[in-house]
This record gives structure tokens, C-alpha cells and sequence, in this order.
């Protein structure tokens, strides 16, 4: 069900989802996920926006583009924002909340049993099995954030940029920050196209 | 070292870092080499132990603010973790109102797809790491081709790669452990 709005950001967006929905969602998908952020975005992408429609594709582009540009943790400025676009500044709160506390609760055990579990054999070798997991993760991941840019006319642009940035990355040496400040900059310069 | 203290170290990296282990310098200047509240050693360690568990990298700060002055060293770290997050929403608010703008959209799109060419280059220090013999090769390889062909939940593949490797493990076939 369509939203009657005057926020061009939430035209044409189903409702708006409780706070008690949005600290759920957060909790069960801004926890779990190993290999890092950008893989748990993908996870939450889904959820939030493929499932429940409590954001559109361009709120995602939105809060995932000045996530990356934001200082810390980028997944937790993602969860932020999109708490701040669905539920105002209840919302970011609580999905910043639920997005962390859970995790660094599990950081805080596992740093007080370090001691005991490094030189447990079973699992470490769990952990090698889920982190060799979390490669294919981080692989796919990759497709899941760039797919949505992907349409008619554009395929060349987004493997060039996207290609870009991975060779500046490695073969240049650039930081990430400093690479996407250079493809913020691009952006400003190139056609745009019509969505 | 007080809990107010330990909180703006720990902020003074977290909010200077564009990526997770970004704050690492910074957070070790000030309470390994100055104040002493923390060993190389167990910095070290929380970095291992947040590359071990799930959610984002910059945990690392929770982890190091636990060895330096228990829970509420803890405590400290996560607030130094998520304050930064908060600056998102004066920059989420001024470009999502001007989104329907072809150029604000074609400056975040950018953004997001540069980022997924970072990520690409990220998975190589993480696969160097993590995929280390024919066994972890093979669940990296498969855990690709089921997330590519199939619905499956994220979750239960990187639980499915665990119990194999433990089960590699149990017949000797993980090398990394020997």
C-alpha cells in the first residue's frame, strides 16, 4: 500500500514499519553476518527492501552512498540512516541500537573466553570453514550492490567505474575513502541518465 | 583511566577512520604506546577476535576497550563505536531530499558502485587469509555457486561451511591446523 506523502523521499513507499518491527529486523540481520559491513547490507538490503518495501531503490542508494562517506563503522551508518528515513530520529536510534548491541555483546564473550577457545581445535576450525564462507559472501556481495545500477545503456558505465575503483584500490594504492571521494567527484561530471 | 577518558581515545580513532581496522594506529598510539592500558599483544588479539565473530570490523573497539578496563571499557568501546554512525543524518536528510536531482543521483550512484569494486578488492587480503587449502578452496567455491544459483539464507551457508570444515578437521584434512 502506497504512502500519501509530502517527502519526496517516501513517495510510493509502503508503510512506514513500528519501531518494535524496525529494532526486530535490525537484530536478526544486522548481527549475524561474517565478512564484514558491506556483506551485512546485502543481507538487510533484502529484507528491508526486496521483502518489506520500507525503503525504495533510491533511499537505499541514499543511505549506502553517504554511509561509505561517513567516518566508523559504514554498516552502522547505514542502519542509522535507513532508521532515520523510515522512523525519524526514534528510528535511527533504535536501529543503531539493535544494529550494535547484539554483536558487541558476542565481541565482549568472546573476548572474555579468548583465552580458552583459541586453542580449542573444533572451533577454530569453524571459524576457518565460516570465514572461507564469508569470502564467497564478500564475492557476491559485489553483485548484489552494483546489479540494481545495472540498465539499459549503463552496463559499460558501471563496470568501468566499478572496475575503476577496484584497480585503484589495488593496483594504485589509493585508500577506499579517497577512491570514493574520486568517484563522488566523477559522478558530479558525468551524462546522467534517466532512471 | 577513566571511563570519559577511555571513551574520547577510543573516539579520537573511531571518528578519524574511514574503514574497521582504519582506527587501529590512532587507538594503539594512545593506550599502547602512551598510557600503557593495553599490550600489542592484546590488541592483536581483539583484532582476531572481531575478525572471528559476527558483525562489522570496527567491533574491534569494543573488544580493545575490554581489555583495557573490562565491561566498562567495553562499554566504552561501543559508545566510541556507534557515535560516529550518528553523523549520517544531516548528510542521509540533505541528499534523500534532493534525490529526484539527476545530478545528486548520479554523484551517489557513483558512490555505490565504486564501492562495489572496492569490495571486490577487498575479498583478496580476505581470501588470502581464509582460503588456505584445497578444503576452505572448495567451501569458498561452493558457498559462490549457492549464493549464485540459490535462494539460500546467507546465514545457514556460512553454518553449512563451518560444520564441514569441522568435519575436515575431525579426519585431518584441514592443514592449516597441523
Amino acid at each position: 500500500m502506497a504512502v500519501e506523502t509530502d517527502d519526496p523521499v517516501r513517495e510510493g513507499l509502503v508503510a512506514r514499519p513500528s519501531l518494535f518491527r524496525l529494532a526486530d529486523i535490525f537484530v536478526r540481520y544486522g548481527n549475524i553476518t561474517l565478512g564484514g559491513g558491506s556483506a551485512t547490507v546485502a543481507v538487510l538490503r533484502r529484507e528491508i527492501l526486496d521483502r518489506r518495501k520500507w525503503i525504495g531503490e533510491d533511499e537505499f542508494t541514499v543511505c549506502f552512498a553517504t554511509a561509505r562517506l561517513t567516518p566508523g563503522t559504514n554498516l552502522l551508518a547505514f542502519c542509522t540512516g535507513v532508521g532515520w528515513i523510515t522512523r525519524g530520529l526514534p528510528g535511527a536510534v533504535v536501529a543503531l541500537l539493535a544494529g550494535s548491541i547484539p554483536c558487541a555483546a558476542m565481541v565482549v564473550l568472546a573476548t572474555a573466553l579468548f583465552s580458552i577457545w583459541q586453542h580449542v581445535g573444533w572451533a577454530q576450525a569453524a571459524i576457518h570453514g565460516a570465514v572461507a564462507a564469508a569470502v564467497a559472501v564478500t564475492v557476491k556481495t559485489c553483485w548484489t550492490i552494483a546489479h540494481p545500477y545495472v540498465r539499459p545503456g549503463t552496463r559499460l558505465r558501471v563496470a568501468v567505474i566499478a572496475g575503476a575503483a577496484f584497480l585503484l584500490n589495488v593496483l594504485i594504492g589509493l585508500s577506499p575513502v579517497e577512491v570514493l571521494l574520486l568517484a563522488a567527484g566523477v559522478g558530479i561530471f558525468i551524462p546522467t541518465v534517466r532512471a | 583511566m577513566s571511563f570519559l577518558e577511555l571513551y574520547l581515545l577510543l573516539l579520537k580513532g573511531t571518528a578519524t577512520a574511514f574503514a574497521g581496522l582504519a582506527s587501529l594506529p590512532v587507538i594503539q598510539d594512545a593506550l599502547v604506546t602512551h598510557r600503557h592500558v593495553l599490550t600489542a599483544e592484546q590488541l592483536n588479539e581483539a583484532v582476531v577476535i572481531t575478525r572471528s565473530t559476527p558483525g562489522p570490523v570496527g567491533l574491534w573497539v569494543v573488544s580493545a576497550g575490554y581489555f583495557a578496563a573490562g565491561v566498562s571499557g567495553a562499554i566504552a568501546g561501543w559508545l566510541a563505536m556507534i557515535t560516529p554512525a550518528l553523523l549520517v543524518i544531516p548528510t542521509v536528510h540533505f541528499a534523500g531530499r534532493r534525490m529526484k536531482h539527476p545530478r545528486v543521483r548520479a554523484i551517489l550512484e557513483t558512490v555505490v558502485i565504486a564501492s562495489a569494486g572496492l569490495l571486490l578488492a577487498a575479498a583478496i587480503p580476505l581470501g588470502r587469509e581464509a582460503l588456505t587449502d584445497p578444503v576452505t578452496i572448495a567451501i569458498g567455491v561452493a558457498g559462490l555457486v549457492l549464493l549464485l544459483t540459490t535462494k539460500i539464507e546467507v546465514a545457514w551457508i556460512i553454518l553449512g561451511a563451518a560444520i564441514v570444515a569441522m568435519g575436515a578437521d575431525t579426519v585431518g584434512l584441514l592443514y592449516y591446523l597441523t
